[in-house]
């Protein structure tokens, strides 16, 4: 038998688990609802954001191809890189590589886009871009986990788990964290699992990159064999024999729990399906998202369904884009395939930005896109580029961001963050930040010791703040 | 407040009085009752964190000393101490503590505890006490005589005397024993992880003679099945996976052999202490036999199955990420120590400093793990000589030789003139200017391509994970785990805090690694013994002696019976390192036999004495068994054995990937299968992506030591049960075999009830599953009606096997 608190914290009766702190308060007057591990929680100060949606371009999209342009890239294309590379690459480059795509200036804010991304440069006065991003590690699994846990070495919470830990969710019937179609390669669930947080922490993951958004489902969500009415046939026999077996045991707040969890699920059940039903957005708002081209409907889902669980009160939603290769790994083909990515998005994601608006919630989305890492500026192959976590760009908007705005930079060719440098923990602080928690005090004790997602790095960047 | 506070400072003279000497008793009645009870319910708001009105209830000085209302206690006056009067306090904004009022029996034992003169022995996990040396866990275990009781009836076996001396001076009586029927069901599925079949439980239930549960005990520990349950407990230990996981996750497609070795060492009740002999230095061991060799051999694999970041372009970083993550296992698994913390500093609470870390990294980097440290690094594996291999070897080289022979050949004939020599190389040819025929060319071609297949495929020998010596090198110190900036040279050696084994002496021919096992299961080891035989316990009960099963650091908790660990550990050493001596010894006590009822009237007996529910409400004295949900494995394959489709074929792989081969690529396409009827630790377990049924019901993460599983309670596992095909197969499978066993409604409900829960349908639950079952078919309605009642019979075996009953032990 466990003790209550041990229950509360191992509980999660789901997605929902008010009903079970409730029905376990009259075991004793202490517990209030909050004792539900998953129960909203107020932050350590006010929030500027109320929930994430984090848009991952999987593979490293190239920084000097796509918002961080170099002058002198293209002046000195063919050209020794002038200082030295460094100690540990992914493999090795020859001479600098210029862009093959055109920068210009958009918006008020006159923020530099590539021609890759003509339909989020319309929104550029909303993105809030760090060029001065850097992380440690070059290889796709170490830096994946970096990006996700802020360890590549050791087996951690994701971020969106602490968020989850953090603040609970608005909506006693929805997980706090949900990832659409994430990858399973590069540490694969390890990215979205709770690690020694509680379980109720865990990203509940629709689908993965091997389907499109389509198909993409919450695991055993539905029965195809068994009709509803039998299925309430089949609850209330067992709820029967719970109950006697509950007696017989003498009351043991673990198997009460179970009994409440299987109505909660029986509710899912209608609940997740209903969510991801797009029937009754307007013919408009499937445009906005690309969802009448092939070409962007399967990531304008994703992005339509990130705004669905974004209302329904999710704090953090994940979507990936990953193909069936890795996605933005462009070690040669640089030119076709980064286009190529670059048209599955672009639309999709500037539609995301609107719609959020519109609906008057991007004051308080935070939006953050962006990589496990850049590329080198300098060339692997004639037609593309290697690994590089020297220096890369990512970029925030809503949730309290300044908008049209640039913070830190890259050297002249954007191999090595230079100025106002941004480390991955020092990213992940921010975000918390935005959230309204302080990434110092989000600690859980494992294994004798107080665990963060920073470990014991990371800076707050205030100047991106509003 | 100023005044109050001035109170408080003018006191703390008074309160400089020492602490008398608190007699064992008392230190477990304030163990027991009230340490627990101040932490759950004082310390958060007085304690370490926080000083709610400037107290603080984490010492006996601090409580004397008090707060801003003055000192919360005086020692031996209860009548006098404003912390009773505080928690008697019915006035609910004056009461403490603030979210709820105590019980009765709380408030009487606080009060208790005044009246004895209010012992409070530091907590070993105080941070004013890191780094000691004199941590109870860093001496040997010591000589425990068998405690007095009142109650001798009770004890069944030694333990019984332990446990049963710390409730009767709580005043606590244990709880009746369980019956036969709960008896059997917990006993079974505990040490074969398989339901008792109705002839098992009925065998008995007929047995009236003395001794028929030891004979039941004897029968399971004898069952290969037993080496499948205990074998599966280890590999969380072991970390055991068929993939590396991490960043590239390959096949280990000789992992498997570990698991058969480790299942067998149960079977066979392996000595514990030669176990982790061959783990750690199984190649280093003499050997009689082919056969001993190769287990051996094998046995090594503990140290290569760990996760590694195969891709780390860093090749010194790999070198040591390989290293620590064998020296956080090895700490963990037979030591229960965290030793990765001292890689980059000393650790913060245990005694370790880098220089002991480095010790121990010297022996792992005398030792040879890896083939290839650059991308996609390799790991070393071991041949497995024997004639069978040494057939296939020939049988591969004589094809190589076929091949390479029909190239010359071909390359002979085609270079005209010269047809009688061995081939030269193909440049010497071209440069010649001797152009073999393009038919020739393109046979040529399609030979040699043939030829670099069957290099690369390898003759397939039998080979194993696992590692050998390497070149033998003492280690610098890396300044904060760099690599790259090196301090002293530490010779290889032991971590000098833990006393009682002779130190061991380390020679510049092997790796060290022989004497370091050695030196673990010396007899007077402080740790090793009491670790496993915590991690038994733990296994049989649901939680350890000491409940941080894989920490006993300062920041561990200590052991709830102190005496008992001791005890069992010496014991445990004594009978020869048997594990299933130790089982016998705890399943034959009256402790593991009581009832999980929580009844909260007393006996009558005697009136001074509580129930194990109101005294013990989180059963942390053992006053009764916990119910306990099947761990995945178990409920997988009762699955399957219940519905008659279990395959009790034992070892081999089920992996469908070649040795090195990827699981997943960046395609994100699993296709691992488990549509396997072989018991549930056969199937592969792939890090990063372990098999969802199993992940849903808490199966550990593979990647890291784990000897205390955890249960949740999640609505996804709800899920599982309603909606997963394996849960409806295994429905169809069981409704079908009692269709086919018995041909009437009664009578199959007899059966459904036998199987599936040990015990026959009370008349009530004839009527409503009789019901149901007319319900179901009702409201299919069309159809024939056999198949009509098939269905209804498979729903209602769905429900069955998704019941609480099925689902848990009691």
């Amino acid at each position: 038998m466990l003790s209550r608190r041990t229950l509360l914290e191992r509980t999660a009766v789901g997605f929902g688990s008010l009903a079970l702190a409730s029905m376990l308060a009259d075991e004793s007057s202490a517990d209030t609802p909050s004792a539900n591990p998953l129960a909203a929680k107020p932050s350590h100060f006010p929030a500027r954001a109320k929930r994430i949606i984090f848009l991952l371009m999987s593979g490293g999209p190239s920084q000097v191809d796509t918002f961080d342009p170099k002058p002198l890239l293209t002046r000195d294309h063919g050209k020794p890189f002038p200082f030295a590379k460094p100690r540990v690459q992914f493999n090795s480059t020859k001479n600098l590589l210029r862009s093959p795509w055109r920068f210009r200036q958009y918006g008020e804010s006159g923020l530099w886009v590539s021609e890759l991304f003509p339909h989020v440069a319309t929104r550029v006065d909303d993105l809030c871009m760090v060029h001065s991003c850097y992380g440690t590690n070059p290889s796709h699994g170490g830096a994946m986990m970096k990006l996700h846990t802020g360890s590549d070495n050791f087996i951690r919470p994701g971020i969106g788990s602490w968020v989850s830990y953090g603040l609970g969710t608005e909506n006693a019937n929805l997980p706090a964290f949900v990832t659409i179609c994430p990858t399973l390669a590069f540490g694969g669930v390890n990215n979205w699992s709770s690690s020694f947080l509680p379980a109720v922490h865990n990203g509940t993951a629709l689908g993965d990159a091997s389907v499109p958004s389509e198909k993409a489902q919450v695991k055993f969500i539905q029965n195809s064999k068994l009709p509803r009415q039998i299925q309430q046939l089949q609850l209330d026999r067992l709820n029967a024999m719970n109950r006697r077996h509950l007696r017989q045991s003498g009351g043991d707040a673990s198997l009460e729990a179970r009994i409440n969890s299987f109505e909660l699920a029986f509710r899912m059940q209608s609940s997740i399906p209903q969510l991801e039903d797009l029937s009754r957005e307007t013919p408009a708002t499937l445009k906005l998202y690309g969802m009448d081209d092939p070409g962007t409907a399967n990531f304008g889902r994703m992005c339509l369904l990130a705004r669905r669980f974004a209302e329904a009160g999710v704090r953090f939603i994940q979507v990936t884009h990953n193909d069936d290769k890795v996605q933005w790994d462009q070690h040669n083909n640089l030119k076709r395939d980064h286009e190529k990515n670059a048209a599955e998005v672009d639309l999709p994601i500037a539609g995301l930005l609107t719609d959020l608006k519109q609906r008057g919630m991007l004051d308080d989305t935070l939006i953050w896109w962006g990589s496990e890492f850049g590329r080198t500026p300098t060339a692997e192959t004639e037609d593309g580029r290697d690994h590089n976590p020297e220096g890369f760009t990512m970029w925030l908007a809503g949730g309290g961001v300044k908008g049209g705005f640039r913070y830190g930079s890259t050297d002249d060719y954007g191999y090595y963050a230079a100025e106002n440098k941004v480390h991955i923990h020092d990213f992940h602080a921010t975000i918390l930040h935005a959230m309204g928690l302080d990434h110092e005090r989000l600690t859980y004790r494992h294994a004798g010791r107080d665990f963060r997602l920073t470990d014991v790095e990371g800076n707050v960047v205030h100047e991106l703040f509003a | 407040m100023v005044s109050l506070l001035m109170c408080a400072v003018l006191l703390a003279p008074e309160a400089a009085q020492p602490q008398p000497q608190p007699t064992s008793e008392q230190i477990r009645f304030f163990e027991a009752n009230v340490r627990p009870l101040l932490a759950e319910k004082c310390l958060k708001c007085h304690g370490d964190r926080k000083q709610w009105g400037g107290l603080r209830l984490d010492s006996r000085e601090a409580l004397m000393k008090g707060g801003e209302s003055g000192a919360a206690i005086i020692p031996g006056n209860p009548g006098e101490s404003l912390l009773i009067e505080l928690i008697r306090e019915t006035d609910k904004d004056v009461r403490m503590p603030k979210d709820g009022q105590l019980t009765r029996r709380q408030i009487d034992d606080l009060g208790r505890w005044i009246e004895m003169g209010t012992p409070y022995p530091a907590s070993t996990t105080g941070t004013q006490h890191k780094r000691d040396p004199n941590h109870w866990a860093f001496h040997p275990p010591k000589e425990q005589p068998l405690p007095h009781v009142k109650n001798s009836n009770w004890p069944q076996t030694p333990i019984d005397r332990f446990i049963l001396a710390t409730l009767e001076a709580t005043g606590i009586t244990p709880t009746p024993r369980a019956d036969r029927r709960t008896l059997i069901r917990r006993v079974t599925f505990d040490l074969i992880g398989l339901p008792p079949t109705p002839q098992e439980i009925d065998a008995f239930l007929a047995d009236e003679s003395p001794g028929a549960f030891a004979r039941v005990v004897d029968r399971l520990l004898a069952s290969q099945r037993y080496g499948e349950r205990w074998g599966r407990h280890w590999l969380d230990v072991a970390r055991f996976a068929d993939s590396n996981g991490f960043d590239e996750n390959v096949a280990h497609g000789n992992a498997w052999r570990y698991r058969d070795y480790v299942v067998e060492s149960f079977n066979r009740d392996k000595p514990f202490d030669r176990f982790v002999i061959e783990q750690l230095a199984g190649d280093l061991l003499p050997f009689d036999s082919e056969t001993q060799q190769h287990e051996q051999l094998i046995a090594t694999g503990f140290l290569s199955i760990g996760p590694k970041v195969l891709a780390e372009t860093d090749q010194a970083k790999m070198r040591m990420d390989i290293i620590d993550e064998q020296i956080d296992t090895t700490g963990r698994a037979f030591l229960a120590l965290t030793f990765g913390c001292a890689r980059c500093h000393d650790h913060k609470f245990d005694p370790i400093d880098t220089a002991d870390y480095y010790g121990l990294a010297g022996i792992f980097k005398s030792t040879l793990t890896m083939t290839k440290y650059t991308k996609v690094a390799e790991w070393h594996e071991h041949l497995l000589p024997s004639a069978e291999a040494k057939a296939t070897k020939a049988d591969f080289e004589a094809r190589i030789a076929a091949k390479k022979k029909a190239i010359a050949e071909l390359a002979g004939r085609g270079d005209s003139g010269a047809g009688l020599q061995p081939a030269r190389n193909k440049q010497q040819d071209d440069k010649a200017g001797s152009k073999p025929a393009p038919q020739i060319e393109a046979q040529l071609k399609k030979l040699k391509e043939e030829l670099a297949a069957l290099e690369k495929e390898g003759p397939n020998l039998p080979s194993a994970m696992g590692v050998t010596e390497d070149k033998i090198v003492d280690v610098a110190i890396h300044l904060r785990g760099d690599p790259l900036k090196l301090g002293e040279v530490v010779p290889r050696h032991a971590p000098p805090v833990l006393r009682g084994p002779p130190v061991p002496k380390f020679s510049d021919k092997q790796s060290g690694r022989r004497e370091f096992a050695d030196w673990l299961v010396d007899p007077n080891h402080p740790l090793t013994a009491r670790v496993i035989v915590n991690r038994v316990w733990r296994w049989h009960f649901g939680k350890g002696l000491v409940r941080s099963i894989d920490n006993f650091g300062l920041l561990g908790e200590r052991p709830s019976h102190p005496e008992l660990l001791d005890w069992l550990a010496r014991r445990f050493v004594a009978d020869g390192w048997s594990i299933k001596s130790l089982h016998r010894m705890i399943v034959m006590s009256s402790t593991y036999q009581q009832s999980s009822s929580r009844s909260r009237e007393t006996s009558g007996e005697n009136e001074s004495l509580t129930t194990s529910a109101a005294g013990d409400p989180d059963n942390r004295l053992f006053s009764r068994a916990d119910v306990r949900r099947l761990e995945a494995e178990a409920v997988r394959d009762a699955l399957l054995a219940t519905s008659g489709q279990l395959d009790t074929t034992m070892g081999g792989s089920l992996l469908k990937l070649k040795n090195r081969a990827y699981f997943f690529d960046h395609t994100s396409k699993d296709l691992t299968t488990y549509d396997s009827r072989r018991r549930s630790l056969y199937l592969p377990v792939v890090r990063n992506h372990v098999y969802n049924v199993f992940q849903l019901l808490d199966f550990p993460d593979p990647a890291v030591t784990s000897g205390d599983r955890a249960t949740t309670v999640v609505a996804s596992q709800a899920l599982l049960m309603l909606n997963s095909d394996i849960v409806m197969q295994a429905a169809g499978n069981f409704a079908e075999r009692l269709i086919a066993d018995v041909d009437n409604d009664d009578l199959r409900l007899t059966r459904l009830y036998a199987i599936a829960f040990g015990r026959p349908p009370t008349p009530d639950e004839r009527r409503a599953d009789l019901a149901f079952l007319n319900r179901v078919e009702q409201a299919q309605s069309n159809g024939n009606t056999d198949i009509q009642r098939k269905k209804a019979w498979s729903t209602l075996c769905h429900v069955v096997l998704a019941s609480n009953e099925f689902l848990h032990v009691r």
